[in-house]
């Protein structure tokens, strides 16, 4: 994937394909937590928002260096993460999923309210690039999202991963079983913010700007809908939903409007028929065939 | 003072509309539609088309929409949220995306600029010194007849009692030989019909374009939630509540805090009293 | 548990095949005609104007044989009013599309946002749409870097809350004799760079300002806004509205019958089916316009028939900056005899001709002049039937002025 843009030499591709990346590391970190738990995150904008703001506010109005956006726009997020996770991860399924949409649409209206300070609806202008050259900038990103990758997948795989599906199947018993299980939901869930939060402020070194859309319920959705198709809880599966999923809407690009029409409905189509995912379960059955064929 | 207690009114009664529906199809088939939205929207873009394309008369238009829109809210129902039936959350995914498919489709044949949906009365009338236009009167006469109707429906009917039933103990209504399916159906047209109704009010004076769907149902959810999953009065008196609080943030504070009010709600409800003031069901 | 070089390898292939067949789908022809992008909010009437009249201008030059023999061409992308999604239009257009200039803009803050990327492209930008000073701010501050901007219209924020002063001082204050104002505004850059001016403007002009209060975007009800300016004690409400707000603000002023008369900037009220699409709530509203159909150039009124029969309607602003952008732009190259990006630049930097609505020429930092012969601020009424009467200046006045029908009894 790193030498596809310098094969095919063309910047708008290498767009793409930052763009696909960066949404990549989003759709990781929420499967981390949502995936993992089952626990649905509606509200993953928001630390998506807040650290791509983080970075907006330190790299213009406080004329700091732009490589502090990343470990700030984790700690905002996680930051954030505390503040919203502790008071409802106690609730059920769909009211966990709303109380967090509901903390995301309240930040995008902060934002528009305070706009004397946000730039309001048209948002911060004016981010420096992270790294001057967008060759250069798409590696960083890859490398990032592959840090990423291999950080929260060697979790899950880990002890860690056990037991945040083992609430996900029963909290109760877990409870019973002396695990700490508020513990592990809120630590997880911080993660997964911390990871967002990063991908935010490399998202705002990218576009050289950030915006109040950025908190909208449509980008949670998206991302929820790559993991849907790249396949629940399979972290590597997300990336994958990220990469077809921002490739394929491309392909439609000359029908611009369209991209959200498709998401939608392939998120409805994903959860009537496959509600495994696709890049996940798929992979799997062509490993299987050919460790099969060589035995 | 008089303008908050009326203008307020008129919010309150639309927010009302919605979130009866909404509350009604939650408390009977324990489904959060977050597409009821779009059955608002719906009805405004509805009676748009049928007056301006088509040339109908708005009285003759109305029903009409109303009338479609509760089929197209059964249709839904019937082949997408019937089937997911057994995790709500999958409920809640597929009612979102079906929002958001309308909200494009709205988009992509409309466009993003704001429609204009005729009103069925044009005048100003003046109450103790205070300007109103006659659509916001007619609305809050409107859902106090629709939603009052509905009561008396729910509480006197046959139909009604069903519903009741179903919505009090699923499985004995089962045992009685009710067919909750079909029930299902017919209470989803309802709820469907009701917000197509607000929207056929309301969009004469408030905005209509493709994404109106989304502010309403964090509203309507907000309601239900504070006045309790599932209690129609809850609902009443929590949209009551919500619409003037919104009027007086609005006249005091800036209009731009009003939409805050609403979702903090919620999530203040959520946390600190899942089950609302008046609710049964609890968020856990 | 799973092998992570085996999946990455197909993961590869996939990604390779997908790679392919996004670039393979159209888009590049480099010799040829020259690529006109245009960035516009392609669902609304300014979009759709910026279109039509880019074709006018770009037939016209073809007519008589293009360009330096090369004929003209444009496409389009959608920034909508969303600086990411403006973003997007841009990259679109230098990096995939390739154009050799863009025309286009309409909400300032996405302007603002596209500028970075449109500088790193090295791709001349016209603009058509957005008002905000702080777009050609930058010509000055970094000009190596952004000479590529350029405004061809409207007339920037500033100049347009001067000429709003002019009208209130000559024709509210000084003809109707109305002296108390209240001035609302939309929470958008343009609208905070303008109102400050106004105000001390208008305070200077002997205006009794009343009320002065920004309000959301998203409004939906202004009923709270409009009782506030009732008791202000005004007797003229100075509006400066540019997004969707327009439509609705129209019609819960008709509907309340609200007995202060309005007008003042109101972009989209300069939309020809403005008056049909608020079923004829803007009875009486008094809105800038930048060009009616009357001789202020030699360019004025062939301009409008042309387009009203390409169309059948009359066009909105941007149009007038489209048209006079492909011009320039042409112009400039002829003059140039080059393709090269800077030899043009500085031939449009020279730039002096006739446009829509005014001589076109930019100043040092390639904004659009304003005032005198240049581009002016026209004030013209909605009247009975949707017809548009212009009031201001007293020397295009075209007819007298109403007032709303409920407060003439």
């Amino acid at each position: 994937m790193a030498v596809l843009p310098i094969v095919f030499d063309s910047r708008y591709l290498m767009g793409v394909l930052t763009v696909a990346a960066i949404y990549g590391i989003w759709s990781v970190s929420w499967d981390f937590m949502s995936g993992l738990t089952g626990r649905e995150n509606f509200g993953h904008s928001l630390f998506i928002g807040v650290g791509a703001y983080a970075a907006g506010f330190l790299n213009t109005n406080w004329g700091a260096n732009a490589w502090w956006s990343l470990p700030a726009g984790m700690a905002a997020a996680v930051v954030f993460a505390l503040i919203m996770g502790i008071p409802t991860l106690r609730l059920k399924g769909p009211y966990f999923a709303l109380a967090m949409l509901s903390g995301a649409v309240i930040m995008q209206r902060l934002m528009l309210i305070f706009w004397e300070y946000t730039g309001g609806e048209e948002g911060i202008n004016g981010i420096e690039p992270l790294i001057r050259s967008p060759l250069y900038f798409y590696w960083f990103v890859l490398g990032m999202l592959a840090l990423t990758v291999t950080l929260l997948g060697g979790l899950a795989r880990s002890r860690w991963g056990l037991i945040l599906k083992a609430i996900r199947g029963d909290e109760a018993t877990c409870q019973a079983a002396g695990l700490n299980v508020t513990y592990y939901k809120i630590a997880s869930l911080v993660i997964s913010a911390a990871f967002a939060g990063m991908g935010g402020a490399l998202y705002a070194h990218y576009q050289l700007q950030v915006s109040p859309q950025l908190f909208a319920v449509v980008t949670s959705i998206t991302i929820i809908t790559m993991v849907y198709v790249g396949g629940m809880g399979s972290i590597y599966g997300a990336v994958g939903g990220a990469l077809l999923l921002t490739l394929m809407t491309e392909l439609l690009r000359n029908f611009g409007e369209w991209r959200l029409m498709v998401y939608s409905v392939a998120l409805i189509l994903i959860l009537f028929f496959l509600p495994q995912g696709l890049v996940a379960p798929t992979w799997n059955k062509i490993r299987q065939r050919l460790s099969g064929g060589q035995s | 003072m008089l303008e908050i207690l009326i203008f307020g009114a008129v919010t309150s009664a639309i927010y009302a509309m919605l979130a009866v529906g909404f509350t009604l199809i939650f408390g009977v088939a324990r489904i959060l539609n977050l597409a009821h939205g779009s059955f608002y929207a719906l009805g405004a873009y509805g009676a748009y088309v049928l007056t301006t394309i088509f040339k109908v008369p708005l009285l003759v238009a109305a029903p009409l929409v109303v009338v479609g829109v509760a089929l197209f809210g059964m249709a839904v129902e019937r082949v997408l949220i019937r089937p997911m039936r057994t995790s709500q959350l999958a409920v809640l995914m597929i009612s979102l995306a079906v929002s958001l498919v309308v909200e494009q489709a709205l988009f992509l044949i409309f466009g993003s600029e704001y429609r204009n949906v005729p009103s069925f009365i044009d005048q100003k009338y003046v109450i103790g010194g205070v300007d109103v236009a006659g659509q916001r009167l007619l609305t809050l006469l409107v859902a106090v007849v629709s939603i009052g109707g509905l009561y008396l429906f729910i509480q006197k009917t046959r139909l009604g009692s069903a519903i009741l039933a179903i919505s009090q103990d699923p499985e004995a209504a089962q045992y009685m030989g009710i067919p909750s399916d079909r029930i299902f159906g017919v209470v989803m047209a309802m709820s469907a019909g009701l917000a197509a109704l607000a929207g056929i009010m309301a969009g004469p004076f408030l905005s209509v374009q493709p994404s109106m769907h989304l502010l309403p149902i964090v509203k309507a959810f907000a309601i239900v939630v504070v006045g309790g999953l599932g209690s129609i009065p809850g609902s009443i008196v929590a949209a009551l509540m919500l619409g003037y609080a919104e009027t007086l943030v609005a006249y005091g504070i800036s209009t731009s805090w009003t939409e805050i009010v609403s979702v903090a709600a919620t999530l203040l409800m959520l946390v600190l009293r899942p089950a609302g003031f008046f609710g049964k069901r609890a968020a856990f | 548990m799973f092998k992570a070089p085996f999946s990455k390898r197909s993961f590869s292939k996939l990604a390779l095949a997908l790679s392919a067949a996004v670039l393979l789908s159209p888009a590049q022809a480099q010799q040829g005609p020259i690529k006109i992008g245009l960035s516009t909010a392609v669902q609304l009437q300014v979009g759709r104007d910026t279109q039509e009249a880019t074709k006018m201008a770009i037939d016209e030059i073809n007519a008589k044989g293009g360009v330096m023999g090369r004929k003209l061409s444009y496409v389009v992308a959608d920034e909508t009013e969303n600086p990411e999604v403006g973003i997007n239009a841009i990259k679109k257009l230098t990096a995939d599309e390739k154009v050799d200039v863009i025309v286009g803009g309409y909400t300032s803050g996405v302007t603002l946002a596209q500028l970075p990327h449109i500088s790193a492209a090295k791709t001349i930008y016209l603009g058509v749409g957005a008002a905000s000073p702080s777009i050609t701010a930058k010509v000055k501050q970094d000009y190596e870097n952004y000479k590529y901007i350029f405004r061809t219209g409207p007339i920037n924020a500033v100049h347009q809350a001067k000429g709003l002063v002019e009208w209130i001082s000559g024709h509210l204050i000084g003809e109707l004799g109305l002296k108390k104002i209240a001035i609302i505004g939309e929470n958008a850059k343009w609208v905070q760079d303008l109102v400050p001016v106004l105000r001390k403007g208008a305070v200077d002009v002997g205006a009794d300002v009343k009320m002065v209060e920004f309000f959301d975007t998203t409004t939906s009800d202004f009923s709270p806004l409009l009782s506030k300016i009732k008791s202000s004690d005004a007797q003229f409400l100075v509006v400066v509205l540019s997004h969707a707000s327009s439509d609705v603000f129209a019609k819960q002023w008709y509907d309340s019958r609200f007995p202060i008369p309005y007008g003042g900037i109101d972009v989209k009220s300069q939309d020809g089916d403005f008056f049909d699409r608020v079923g004829g709530k803007s009875l009486s509203e008094v809105a800038v316009n930048f060009a009616v159909r009357t001789p202020l150039t030699v360019k004025t009124v062939p301009f409008f028939d042309e387009f009203k029969k390409r169309t059948g309607r009359v066009p909105v602003y941007t149009a007038f900056g489209a048209y006079d952008s492909v011009h320039a732009y042409a112009q400039a190259v002829e003059r140039a005899k080059s393709f090269d990006t800077n030899a043009i630049i500085k031939e449009l930097e020279k730039t002096s001709l006739p446009g829509v609505a005014g001589l076109l020429e930019y100043d040092e930092t390639h904004d659009v002049k304003a005032g005198g012969k240049y581009m002016n601020l026209l004030f013209a009424q909605w009247q009975a039937k949707g017809e548009r009467v212009v009031l201001w200046p007293k020397s295009l006045r075209s007819g007298s002025m109403i007032m709303p029908p409920w407060l003439t009894k």
